[in-house]
């Protein structure tokens, strides 16, 4: 009961700091231990990079994309290959890009869009305030805020306005404004002379070129600033870390986080107003915050090791990403762990459930929890499942099926084993029995074994539980 | 870039850029992704698109002259016989029909060089005569075609009617041994060079398999990394594309560098043909003076070929081109 308990804890562990895991993962996983496997989810940068020659080598398109589904397509094959080797790095690469959400709506240039993805790799576990200089820099995002057009002699304040509002403070905290109009325009002054380097041209003849940030100083506002409160001769960097030292910003970061890693929140225009869910988690992670400087591996540190994150009340209390489903599923079954023709259409499949990637709906991003759900997505995210999940040339499908064969199982062992083996599943009573007697019904009638257990796990996929973190 | 006219010499001075024949496109004049090159018994220059998902209509063969003609194409996406969707390669066979591999379908097809289809074989497998991912072929000058059987790690020699006649490496890193081998070519002696492309070198077999020598490509720097398309000209020079260094490596036949090209695009007859419809493109290119010299260079070479009298076809991958230069 002791180990079953244990693995059901390391299940929901992967689950929200990477894309679940498989059978064998787990075994590793448990063998290492809760705080082993923290650690080592922790440092991917430690673990074995993707084989980027094999990536280019077959999926030739990619390495200059020219449309948004093939930079798509790139973004879920990664997090497919990684979701074993370097999961978090990937989880945190979604959650930024969720919370700085950047749009090929309006950039037009991919792989530009996936070099902010790539940031997030490589930035996203690290300094808050380093993240903030680095996504300044971004050419993605001088673009799609404008910031290029951010001048000495006439600002644009869009950049200023959503760094303020929706990457960093937030519009407001405990029912008060956190920042003014002119904290908003004084901002936009130390980003101009901001801007890139970019041909802004069609791929023809040859193809594109990514984006450069450049800094011209010609174009900088060097005046007098005044901005929350401090005056100075502030540049961006200057604002990146005043933002960072207010306590705004530690909730925002803290409610964020809590909301993708441990359970749903109200959406972000709402946290003005609305309290934290649970305002001793928030308040554990914003004292993290300021103590560890702002650092995102410490905050999820403390995250993982925390009651309010192992709490049986919180596991399947989140309703899965889209990402999360497909990418979930694919690691499961272990497809398109090597290139192959058709995953396009695969990774697509994300769009169709509502989360198109590298082009969310807005500069707010994605609304999650129940509103990932509607008629359309949930009869996606159930035949995407349940189709993966029943087939038996999947190699983690095969695995499980054979696993289960071994043990000699009856209708209940076969329920309760697709359950432990999909990740410890934990479905309502009345679905489970649902199912072991539809499993019973199903051997009686002569079926064999294999095709009662691939169906009990498109059964299991097709259930409400699945679709919970 | 675009209204930039000069021919410069290669590293060493042994060859001069001559002309470039390209465009992004999905049809028509034009290329997605060319991955290989082979000049037909017509005197046509064909070459072979890999393109991308979302265009499968532009998955093809195109033809045209060296001078930049377009003359034709023909495609057919799909994993039916006479169909393709992973193309690798493309030889011109000694009957002058035109053979394709599709490491999709572990096949290979043959065409009229107008793109009749005339035939298939091949199927998955590591057994004899079975492959994983064709990648590059060539054919001998006794009509046998050579096959790069990449994820069997291994070469492989067919009649031209796709009778397997033997095989030989084997994965690893050792003498004759292979890492995903891609580009063949087959000297006029009957010598059969390998692009070992995961072991970043080159290896010269006997025709029979035997191994003769082994090239890294070093020129006092950088060896090879990566490297794929492969020729070998009437005199023995061995033009091998250094893919992840975007250079072209031309080796005398005892394997010594002589001579590096690195791509001085100009402007093709096509591209020339829509920057003047697209004035407002050519002026943003032209104030993009960062870019200028990265857009001349090669991106990714992919496929080489020589022709009789001396000029370099470079499957200029990434930048949808191919860009000639001529021996000096």
């Amino acid at each position: 009961m002791q180990i079953e308990s244990e693995r059901a804890l390391m299940a929901h562990l992967l689950r929200r700091a990477g894309f679940g895991a498989t059978p064998a993962e787990l075994d590793t996983y448990c063998e290492w231990g809760y705080e082993g496997t923290v650690e080592w989810l922790l440092y991917p940068e430690a673990q074995p990079a993707l084989e980027e020659d094999i990536i280019e080598r077959y999926y030739i398109d990619w390495k200059e994309s020219r449309n948004i589904e093939g930079a798509l397509t790139e973004t879920v094959y990664r997090m497919n290959g990684n979701a074993g080797v370097r999961p978090l790095q990937e989880k945190i690469a979604l959650f930024w890009h969720g919370v700085f959400a950047t749009g090929l709506a309006k950039v037009l240039h991919e792989k530009t869009m996936l070099n902010q993805i790539d940031l997030f790799r490589q930035y996203g576990l690290g300094s808050f305030q380093e993240l903030l200089r680095q996504l300044a820099r971004d050419p993605a995002m001088i673009f799609w805020l404008d910031n290029n057009f951010n001048h000495k002699s006439a600002i644009n304040e869009n950049w200023g306005r959503e760094l303020l509002e929706l990457f960093s403070m937030g519009v407001g905290m405990n029912g008060h404004a956190n920042y003014t109009e002119d904290d908003v325009q004084e901002a936009a002054r130390a980003f101009t002379g901001w801007t890139i380097d970019d041909d802004n041209v069609a791929s023809i003849p040859y193809g594109k070129t990514p984006w450069r940030f450049r800094y011209d100083p010609e174009d900088h506002d060097d005046g007098t600033k005044t901005f929350l409160g401090e005056t100075g001769n502030f540049d961006g960097d200057d604002i990146v870390k005043i933002v960072c030292r207010q306590p705004s910003t530690a909730r925002f970061v803290s409610r964020h986080l809590y909301n993708f890693f441990v359970a749903d929140d109200v959406q972000v225009p709402a946290w003005q107003d609305t309290p934290p869910a649970d305002p001793r988690a928030i308040a554990l992670l914003e004292e993290e915050y300021f103590r560890s400087g702002y650092d995102i591996r410490s905050m999820l540190r403390l995250m993982f090791y925390s009651d309010f994150f192992k709490s049986e009340g919180v596991r399947f209390a989140r309703v899965k990403s889209p990402a999360e489903v497909v990418v979930g599923t694919l690691h499961l079954v272990g497809d398109f762990k090597f290139p192959r023709v058709g995953f396009m259409d695969t990774a697509l499949e994300c769009r169709y459930m509502n989360q198109d990637l590298l082009n969310p709906p807005s500069v707010e991003g994605w609304h999650t929890g129940k509103e990932w759900i509607d008629s359309g997505s949930m009869v996606e995210r159930i035949n995407f499942v349940a189709d993966n999940l029943g087939d038996s040339d999947h190699p983690g499908v095969r695995s499980i099926v054979e696993t289960l064969m071994s043990r000699r199982p009856d209708a209940t062992k076969i329920v309760d084993g697709c359950l432990e083996l999909l990740g410890s599943v934990a479905l309502r009573e009345d679905n489970r029995s649902a199912l072991v007697a539809q499993a019973e019904q199903a051997l009686d009638a002569g079926a064999g074994t294999e095709a009662v257990i691939l169906n009990a796990l498109r059964m299991i996929g097709s259930t409400r539980e699945y679709q919970f973190a | 870039m675009t209204t930039v006219v000069e021919y410069p010499n290669s590293v060493a001075g042994l060859y001069q850029y001559h002309d470039v024949i390209g465009l992004l496109s999905a049809g028509g004049p034009g290329f997605s992704g060319p991955v290989s090159v082979a000049l037909g018994p017509d005197g046509l220059l064909h070459v072979a698109s890999r393109a991308n998902p979302n265009q499968p209509e532009a998955v093809r063969v195109t033809r045209c002259s060296i001078e930049g003609d377009y003359v034709g194409e023909f495609c057919g996406w799909g994993d039916a016989p006479g169909q393709f969707i992973w193309v690798t390669a493309i030889a011109f066979g000694p009957d002058g029909s035109l053979y394709l591999a599709d490491e999709n379908t572990h096949r290979i097809s043959r065409f009229t060089s107008e793109g009749e289809f005339l035939g298939c074989w091949g199927e998955f497998g590591d057994g004899f005569g079975q492959m994983n991912r064709p990648s590059g072929m060539a054919f001998a000058s006794d009509g046998t075609l050579v096959v790069a059987d990449a994820l069997n790690h291994r070469i492989q020699r067919f009649t031209a009617d796709g009778i397997p006649l033997a095989t030989w490496g084997e994965y690893g890193d050792g003498p004759g041994q292979f890492n995903m081998p891609w580009g063949v070519s087959v000297d006029s002696g009957g010598a059969v060079y390998v692009s070992d492309w995961r072991n970043n070198r080159v290896q010269k077999f006997e025709a029979d398999g035997r191994l003769m020598a082994e090239f890294d490509g070093r020129d006092g720097g950088d060896g090879f990394a990566r490297p794929n398309g492969i020729a070998v000209d009437g005199e023995g020079r061995i033009y091998v594309c250094d893919w992840w260094n975007d250079r072209v490596q031309v080796l005398d036949a005892d394997g010594r560098v002589i001579d590096t090209l690195i791509g001085h695009s100009g402007t093709s007859k096509w591209a020339r043909t829509f920057l003047d419809a697209n004035p407002d493109i050519e002026e943003k290119l032209n104030k993009a003076t960062q870019n200028i010299e990265l857009k001349r260079r090669f991106y990714r070479p992919s496929a080489v070929a020589v022709s009789k009298d001396g000029f370099v076809f470079v499957a200029d991958c990434y930048r949808h081109r191919v860009q000639i230069y001529r021996g000096l």
